[in-house]
Parts: C-alpha cells; structure tokens; sequence
C-alpha cells in the first residue's frame, strides 16, 4: 500500500476518538514516541476499523498506565505495524492490556521482552485460545517468579508450538514445581530452568508436540530387545538439542542413547521409529564386533563402511527374523528423484542395499548390490563392510563427487548415527582433522546451541549419566518400578530404579542392651506377646466338611437316628489358622532429616532403631512371619533398599548388627519404596499381609515435586490395597506437637498417602518404642 | 466315587506320545526298577504330565493323579470317615489306593500343598515304604509296584513356597525344560498338525517370550500354549490371531508387555 492511499483512506477517520486523543495527549511531550505512535496510527486507519482503533489506543493506554516505559510502549508500537494489518486492532488491544498485566509483575523490560516474542510467534498462533494461553502463561510465571520473564521469553521460541498451548502452561507449571522452595538454591534453579540451561527443562521443551517421547517407550523398548536379542544394553536419553537438528541414536560401548522424542512425529509413528531405531541398534551389538580402527581411513569411507556394516547386521537381524524387514521397509524411501547429492546418492544405496529388488538407474547402487550379494557367503565376517565400503568410497571419489563431511546426517532415520562401530583412538594424524569433522557432524548435541551454551551443561550431563555402575557400595539394581505423574495424569513405566545397597553392619548387641535398659517396656510387651500367642490355632466343631469326625456330634446323630430324629449331619471337626495369619513388613526411613538429633541426645534413627528392634523381638516372639527394610533415594534412577531381615531368616544377630549399622542420608521416595515392599511381601503366603511404614516426614525428592511424590505414594497404597497389602503410617512429627491437631505437617501428608484411620502421629518420637509395639498388636488384631 | 480293587479306570490303553528329550526315560526305568520316588522338575506345559503318563503306559501300571491345591489336606490324600446309612465308613484317599493296589501315584505341584500334608508321603518314601492311617490306626504297607512320583516348578516361588528339605532329599529328580528348538518343532507338528515352517516360527516366538522370563513375564510361552496357538492357526484362524489369542492374551496383563511382545511375535512372522 502507498502512502499517498493511506493518507487518503485516513482522511476518513481523521477525527480521533476519545482514546486516541488522550494517548496523543499524554504523548505530546515525549517527540520520538509520539511520531512512531502517529505513524502507526495511521497504518491502522487504512484498515477502517474505528471501534478498533480505540481499542488499540486504549491497549497504548493500559501500558502506559503500567509504567511500560517508552521501550515497552515502542515494541508496542512495532508489533503494532508487524501484525497490525493480521490481528486488528481489538486484538491488538488485548495484547496490550495482557502485556501491561505481566508488566505490573516483572516490569519494563519483561514487558518489551515479551511483545518482542510474541511479534515473532503470533504469525503461528492459532486464533484467540492460543494467544491467551501464551499471555497468561507468561503472566502466571510472572506472579510466581518475576526474575525469570526476561530469560523465559528470549528463549520462547523453544517452548512454544503452535496448537500445544496447554503444553506450554504446562511448562511454566512444571519448571515452578521443579525448582523446589524458594531458597536461594530452588531460585537459581528455577531461573537456569527457564533460561533453558537445564536438562530437565530441555527435554521437557523437546517433547512439546512430540506425540511419544522416550520416557514412555523405555520399558516397552527394554523389553523388545531383551525377547528379540537376549539382553537389553543400558538406555539412556541423548543430551538435549535444538528441535531442528535430525537426531539419531547413538550407541556407546553397552549404552544406547535414543532421543528424549523425536519432534514433529505424532504418536504412533514415534512408537515405530523407536523400535525401528532400537532393533537396528540392537542388530549391531548382537552382530557387530570390536569397532574398526579408522586409522587413514577418509570420512567418506567410513560413511560407506557404516552403511554396508547397517546392510550387513540387518542381514543377519531378518535371516533370523523375517518379519524385520517389514518394520525397516517403510524407511527407505530414497529414490533417483531426490537430487544429485552425495547424500540423496548414499540414501539410495543404503536402500538398495536392504532390498535386493530395488533397481535405481546409478550404476554405483547396482554395483553396490553385486558387491554385496557376492560377499553374502561370507555375512558372519564385518571385515566385508570396510572392503565394500572403501571400493564405493573410491568410486564417489573419482567421480568428483564432494563429501560433506560435516553436515552428515545417517539415513533412513531408524540407523544410528555409525560412531559406535569406529575406533577413534588410533587416528592417522594426517587424516585426524577430517575424521573429526564426521565425528563432531554426528555429535549433533555439540552443535545444538548456535550461541555456544548448549555445549556445557549436555556435556556434563551425559558424563553424569553415562557413570558406570560397579556393584559394592554403588549397588545392585534389583528392579524397576513404575511412577504416577501427577500433574500429566499417566504412570510412567519403568520410572524408578530400585538398588539393593549391600549391607553395613553395626553393633546389635549394643542395640539390645539399650532394649533391655528399659525392662518396664520389654516386660509389658512380653504380657502382649502371650496374650496374642494364646489361641493361635484354633479347632473349628460341628462342621460340615473337614479332615475328621467330630466325636461329640457323631454320637449325638447316633442318638438322634434311635430317637427317630433329624439327626444334624454336621459332624466333622476342621482346623483354621485364626485371624492372626499375617505377614508383616516394616519399611525404614533413613533420609537425611532422620539425622536430626532430639533433645535427649539421640538422633531420630536411633530411636528408629530401638522402636523396630523391639517390635523385632516381640514378632519373633509370636512366630509372624516379618521383615524389615530400610530406604532413601537420590532421584528416580536410584531408590536405595537395605534389606535387613527377609522373611526366610530368622531375627538373630546377624539382622541386628544390620539394623544397628543403618545410617541416614539422602530422600524420601516413598512410592518406589512401597511398590518394592508390596514385591517382596507379595511373595509371602499369608491370610493378611501388612507394610508398616517408619517416616519422619513427607515424601521428597531431588527431582521432583513432593506433592507429586505424595500423589505417587497414596497411589501405590491404593494397588497394594487392591493386591489385598495393608499399608500402615506411623509418622514421627515432633514439629506437628505445638498446634495440637493432627493434621500438621508430616501427619497431614501421611493421612493423604494412608487415610485417614491408616496413620498414627507421633509427637513425641521417644515414645516410638512403646507405641509402635502396642500399635503391632493393635493391627494384628484386626 | 468307590474304590475299584483293579485300578482300571486308571490304566493307560493307547501309547500318549512322547518325544524323549534327554535320557529321562532311563532313568525314570532305573528308579522304578528300585521303586525310587521321583521328582520331575519344570517349567509349566514342558511335558512333565505327559511323560508320566508316558511311563505309566510302558510300565503297565495304573496311573493315579492328585493335583494338589492350596486346601489340600492330609485327608484328601490318604482318605477319610464318610457317614452313610449305618454309621461312619473309611474311605481310601487316591494315595491310599495307590498304595494298596500298586499304582504310579503322580502328586501335580506338590509345594501348592499345606506343609503339613507332605509329610503324610515320607513314611512311604523312604526304607519303610509304608503308609499309616492315623485315623485308623492302620499301617498299609505299599504294593511292590507303588510308586510316587512328584511335580515341581522351582521356578517362580518364594522361599516359603519351597520345599521341605526332608521332602526334597527323599527323591530322584529329573530336570525338565522346554526342549531345543528342533525337538520342540517336531512335538509342535505332531501335536497341532502344523507344517514344518509354522512350528519353526511358533518356537521362534517361544524363544522371544523365554527371554523375557523375569523381566515382567512370570514364564515365557509354555510348549503347551504353542501346541495351542498351532491348532488355532491351523483350523484357519490367521497365525497372527491365533498367537495373540493363545499366547500374547492369556500370559500377561500388561499393556506395555503385549505391546513388546507383539513387536517381537512380527519379528518372528514371516
Ligand atoms: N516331550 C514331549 N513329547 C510330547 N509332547 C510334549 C512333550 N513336551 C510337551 N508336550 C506337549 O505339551 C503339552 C503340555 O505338557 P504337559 O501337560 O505334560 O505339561 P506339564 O509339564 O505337566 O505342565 P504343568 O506343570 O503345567 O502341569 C502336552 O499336552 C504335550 O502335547
Ligand atoms: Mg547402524
């Protein structure tokens, strides 16, 4: 549109309304602003939306009126001239009074910051929902955590995808439940989260859109490669990279890394390319050998080697099994028509190589084809990759063909990324800058951050999670367990990985001479004992079925036959166990805060200690079958366990020097903890079967919300109950004492996981002892 | 149900087919040559039932089954006071005519029983070879030709499921497995009437689901569950279904489990 138009179109409108001459008036002393602002203003007359117009102009007031300052009012005013001619001026307005909103929380520069942001997505926002979730979304952030607007919206484009606005709420939610309290630590965090310098937040911005990410294939994955290649190496996720840079996986020694999600798929074809992906990797470490060394080798060549060693190990992956190839087909879809690239040219070998049948017009696919089919007999042997690699790698050479080393990128998407069939170590120096480049090519996360950030934090964390796990104090992993998500509503399988923690032994006899110190005590349980003793066994008369005859009711239907009677032809005797058939198991918590000392001197595992040792005695006094186990856990990837006593060994010395060496340390996860106790009591034939949790507190975790963990926890009591497991909380809550009520502190958080008759507060922790003792009894009597 | 002296309701008329996997058929002669008990070892559906019966028909003895239950008492076993018209009147237990007439007495998943009932067998398990009736007051001594036999999955029970190791030390044992694939195809073929290449692929898929035995599957896909999935697939039911119905539905509920097996189940489809 000229200007000259616009000027005549406006002539129109000329009149301003009653907004837009007080926003002139206001503007009247501040010159560049006023200029842009009239300028603007006049774009918008073209469109001849005078009601718009006053919206617009009150959308300029509202900011003012915020202290938007003249950098806020001026991206006010370019968006305006952008997007005017799009959106409107209503809609303009709207986004004013959003933007002056979130200003009144984080300030100006937020304010200019995020009109900045949404200039450059509103083109992919659909329609009014969209652009109100990403306003308030910046506006809850800007309530909860000011500082972090400005760092969020210069990196908004990550987390934002067109027609996933909820999932952007849910970011915001989740990167404010994550950071913890709002100490100064759960601050930094919450700020490097929304600066997306975090894993956490990376790989939860990757699988925004995604339909299926890797958390939800894990377990199934696990399982495919344990049924198809007998064991499973370890998965891990790839560190996190940008949303646009094709990802492939990567196998590493045992390891393989598979993308956290794969963008832009929806759900179903996520799910196959993950176990087109993993069953390929797979292929390579069942089939594949030592790694070749790449000593002179160009990185040209070594693309080829890897692509012929792909063909190879499939080979071999479908004479085994058949019905592979019909996973693998629909990924080759290379043909002569995508161009003359090297590229597009290694795309059609590698399908030319996976189906014999294909015929393309370049005379290399074919001659690759012979090449491959002549070494058939000799699949078993990997060396045939390298030679038939090296041979096509000539050819392209003498072709003049260039190599892009760099921008290399395995196709189809299923095959990894080839750097775990090469032996880096021994490089020819002459050829080492080029190998490097292939390398770091495939090393996308290194490419990921085009400003340079990216490198540091992915490095460190796949360091972190590639550690290897030795056994001895590191523990064995003994199983995995699933996870409720709260807040998205879904159970993640395979979640949580439990860790059997060898046992350290500490000094039972010490413990017991505490126990007898208090006689009173010991001698009121012993009364307990017998009581509950009495009786176990009981004879059930006048039955109808039962191992033998009832004598007294024999002789009385004997009787009643001579009497000319109906005699009661119940005359048999049965013997049930009482009521007391139960198996029992008591689960420990030894996180950090059971460190903490009580006035007498002791810390609160002490008295841990002595409460289960005492209740110890008295089980094995009554002969009910019990174990105990301690937990605490560093994050989902390690729930630690120490079994101090199973239900197949008797309480003796030995599981009392285990009890006495239990120190504390680390968190509380307690729904890992209680999925594992309900394993192990499982197992255990009894009429009733009961879990009695020893805690000092809430559920809490490293990696995620305590309220999370609560939800999680009152979820696995609930499947326990529904495996016919009672669950029992008996919670240590000195602090809950001075407000009285139940329903302080731990004791509200052990009555949501419980309910409300499965808790017993304890304030004062001395008297744990006594009252869990008497509280066995209690329950046993149910 | 009265005790017939001849036992020949329980005799073996037709040879059942058995497929010797190991040199299980000699040893089991050699124990019954000294009238050893024996304790068959095994996964679930592997061929411990049919291998019994198998012996009991080259043996030319009568073949008693007791598949023992949770509630299964000493009683059921050995037998018990009925009321009839003139009073109480003792009634053998299948044990009991085993015991009296010279069967093969075979006890299905022996641990499933209450402790207390396994100790009724050891009398008759060792030297003594003898039987007392408590309730009686009688001692039976056992037909020269009596012999028990045991099954047993030490597989997936808990250590308070396990045997009494006074039990276990009484008995010649014999290991059962699903036989090598070979094997398994042939008893496949005969027992569905599958060809050759359906069998093969049944034990292929078999495999797949052994490997996940405790990775979430309790057993792997028993001979047993392929015999049936064989004799969908070849009364028509196209194969895919008839491995889902036999197999991937009945051997786990959950849903991330189906959906790993049935990935691996079309690795194996050709
Ligand atoms: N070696 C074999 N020879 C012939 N048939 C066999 C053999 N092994 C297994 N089978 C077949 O498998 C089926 C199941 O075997 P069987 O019933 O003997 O199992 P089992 O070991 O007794 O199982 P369970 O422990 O569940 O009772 C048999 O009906 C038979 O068809
Ligand atoms: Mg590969």
């Amino acid at each position: 549109m000229k200007a000259g138009e616009v000027g005549e179109v406006g002539a129109v409108m000329e009149r301003p309304g009653p907004n837009s001459a007080r926003l002139a008036g206001l503007l009247a002393g501040r010159e560049g602003l006023a200029a842009t602002f009239a300028a603007t203003r006049r774009r918008l007359v073209a469109a001849r939306d005078p009601a718009g117009l006053e919206l617009w102009a009150e959308g300029a007031l509202a900011l003012l009126d915020a202290n938007a300052g003249a950098l806020g009012l001026l991206a006010y005013a370019r968006l305006s001239e952008e997007q005017g001619h799009r959106l409107g001026g209503a809609v303009l307005g709207e986004v004013a009074r959003a933007a002056a909103q979130l200003c009144r929380q984080a300030g100006a520069k937020a304010t200019e910051a995020a009109l900045q942001a949404f200039q450059s997505l509103a083109p992919a926002m659909d329609g009014p929902g969209e652009r109100a979730l990403f306003w308030a979304g910046l506006i809850r952030l800007a309530a909860a955590a000011p500082d972090c607007v400005v760092p969020f919206v210069g990196r908004v484009g990550e987390v934002w995808r067109a027609g996933h606005g909820a999932d952007f709420a849910g970011f915001i939610e989740a990167g404010l439940r994550a950071s913890g309290p709002a100490t100064a630590h759960g601050r930094a965090r919450r700020r490097a989260f929304f600066a997306l310098e975090d894993d956490l937040a990376l790989s939860l911005a990757g699988r925004i859109g995604a339909g299926i990410g890797f958390a939800e294939m894990e377990g199934e994955l696990r399982r495919v490669l344990t049924a198809l290649w007998g064991s499973a190496p370890q998965l891990q996720t790839l560190p996190p990279a940008g949303r646009d840079v094709p990802r492939r996986v990567n196998i590493a020694g045992p390891v393989l890394r598979l993308p956290d999600a794969w963008p832009g798929l929806n759900a179903p074809a996520a799910r196959r390319l993950y176990v087109a992906s993993a069953v390929h990797a797979g292929a390579h470490l069942h089939f594949g050998n030592p790694r070749f060394p790449v000593g002179r080798d160009k990185p040209v060549q070594i693309a080829l080697a890897t692509l012929v060693e792909d063909a190879r190990i499939e080979h071999l992956a479908m004479q085994r099994y058949p019905g592979l190839a019909r996973l693998w087909a629909p990924y080759h879809r290379a043909s002569a028509d995508d161009g003359p690239t090297v590229a597009a040219l290694l795309a059609r070998l590698a399908r030319g190589l996976f189906d014999p049948a294909y015929a393309d017009p370049d005379a290399l696919v074919g001659k690759a084809q012979a090449l491959f089919r002549a070494a058939l007999g000799e699949i078993d042997n990997p060396a045939i990759s390298r030679e038939i690699g090296t041979r096509l790698a000539n050819d392209i050479g003498q072709r003049r063909l260039r190599f892009d080393a760099r921008g290399h990128v395995t196709e189809p998407a299923y095959r990894d990324d080839g750097l775990g069939l090469w032996d880096f170590s021994a490089v020819d120096p002459e050829v080492t800058a080029e190998v490097e480049m292939i390398v770091e090519a495939a090393r996308i996360d290194r490419r990921a951050g085009e400003d340079g950030k990216a490198d540091g934090p992915p490095e460190r964390s796949a360091v972190g999670r590639a550690r290897p796990v030795s056994a001895g104090v590191e523990g064995v992993v003994v199983a995995t367990y699933p996870e409720w998500d709260a807040p998205a509503g879904i159970e993640r399988a395979d979640w949580v990985t439990v860790k059997a923690m060898p046992p350290s032994l500490g000094d039972g006899a010490a413990l017991a001479r505490q126990l007898e110190a208090n006689g009173a005590l010991r001698a009121r349980i012993a009364r307990l004992v017998k009581a509950a003793k009495v009786g176990r066994a009981s004879r059930l008369k006048r039955q109808s079925e039962g191992h033998d005859l009832d004598l007294d009711a024999v002789i009385e239907v004997a009787i009643a036959r001579r009497a000319g009677l109906v005699p009661d032809l119940r005359v048999f005797r049965s013997s049930v166990l009482t009521q007391r058939d139960l198996a029992v198991l008591v689960l420990i918590d030894i996180s950090q805060s059971t460190r903490d000392r009580l006035a007498g001197g002791l810390s609160v595992l002490d008295v841990e200690k002595r409460a289960v040792a005492l209740l110890a005695q008295a089980l094995a006094g009554l002969g009910d079958a019990f174990a105990l186990m301690a937990f605490a856990s560093n994050g989902r990837g390690e729930v630690r366990v120490h079994e101090v006593k199973g239900f197949a060994e008797p309480y003796g010395p030995e599981p009392a020097a285990r009890l006495a060496g239990l120190s504390s340390g680390l968190s509380t996860r307690l729904g890992a903890a209680l999925r594992h106790a309900g394993a192990m009591i499982g197992g255990v034939r009894s009429f009733r079967k009961l879990v009695l949790v020893l805690t000092d507190g809430e559920p809490s975790d490293i990696d995620t919300a305590s309220a999370d963990l609560v939800a999680d926890a009152r979820r696995a009591v609930l499947q326990l109950r529904g495996r016919g497991i009672d669950s029992f909380g008996v919670t240590l809550d000195p602090a809950g004492g001075g407000e009285g009520a139940v329903g302080e502190g731990a004791a509200n958080e052990a009555t949501a996981i419980f309910g409300k008759a499965n808790v017993l507060p304890i304030r004062r922790v001395e008297d744990l002892p006594a009252r869990l003792s008497e509280l066995y009894f209690r329950l046993a009597r149910r | 149900m009265l005790t017939s002296p001849d036992l020949a309701a329980h005799r073996i008329a037709a040879e059942p087919y058995y497929r010797p996997v190991g040199d299980e058929i000699a040893v089991f002669e050699a124990a019954w040559a000294h009238r050893l008990p024996v304790m068959l070892k095994g996964p679930t559906g592997c061929g411990k039932t049919r291998f019994v019966e198998h012996m009991a028909w080259r043996l030319g003895r009568p073949l008693i089954t007791v598949a023992a239950h949770e509630d299964m008492t000493a009683a059921d076993l050995a037998g018990r006071f009925l009321l009839d018209a003139q009073g109480t009147v003792w009634h053998d237990g299948p044990l009991t005519q085993a015991v009296r007439h010279g069967a093969i007495c075979y006890l299905d998943e022996i641990v499933e029983a209450r402790q207390d009932t396994t100790v009724v067998i050891h009398p008759l398990t060792d030297a003594r070879r003898v039987l007392p009736l408590e309730k009686r007051g009688e001692l039976i001594p056992a037909h020269a030709d009596f012999q028990l036999v045991i099954s047993y999955n030490p597989g997936y029970q808990s250590a308070v499921k396990d045997l009494k190791e006074s039990t276990k030390q009484r008995f010649i044992a014999i290991d059962f497995d699903y036989p090598a694939p070979e094997i398994e195809a042939e008893i496949i073929r005969r027992e569905a009437g599958v060809e050759a290449g359906l069998a093969a692929t049944l034990v292929a898929i078999a495999a797949c689901s052994r490997r996940l035995r405790g990775q979430g599957l309790d057993e792997g896909a028993s001979t047993r569950m392929l015999i049936h999935a064989g004799r969908l697939a070849s009364g028509g039911v196209g194969l895919e279904t008839a491995v889902n119905a036999a197999i991937v539905l009945p051997i786990t509920d959950d849903a991330d489990m189906r959906a790993a097996l049935r990935v691996a189940i079309n690795a194996c489809l050709p």
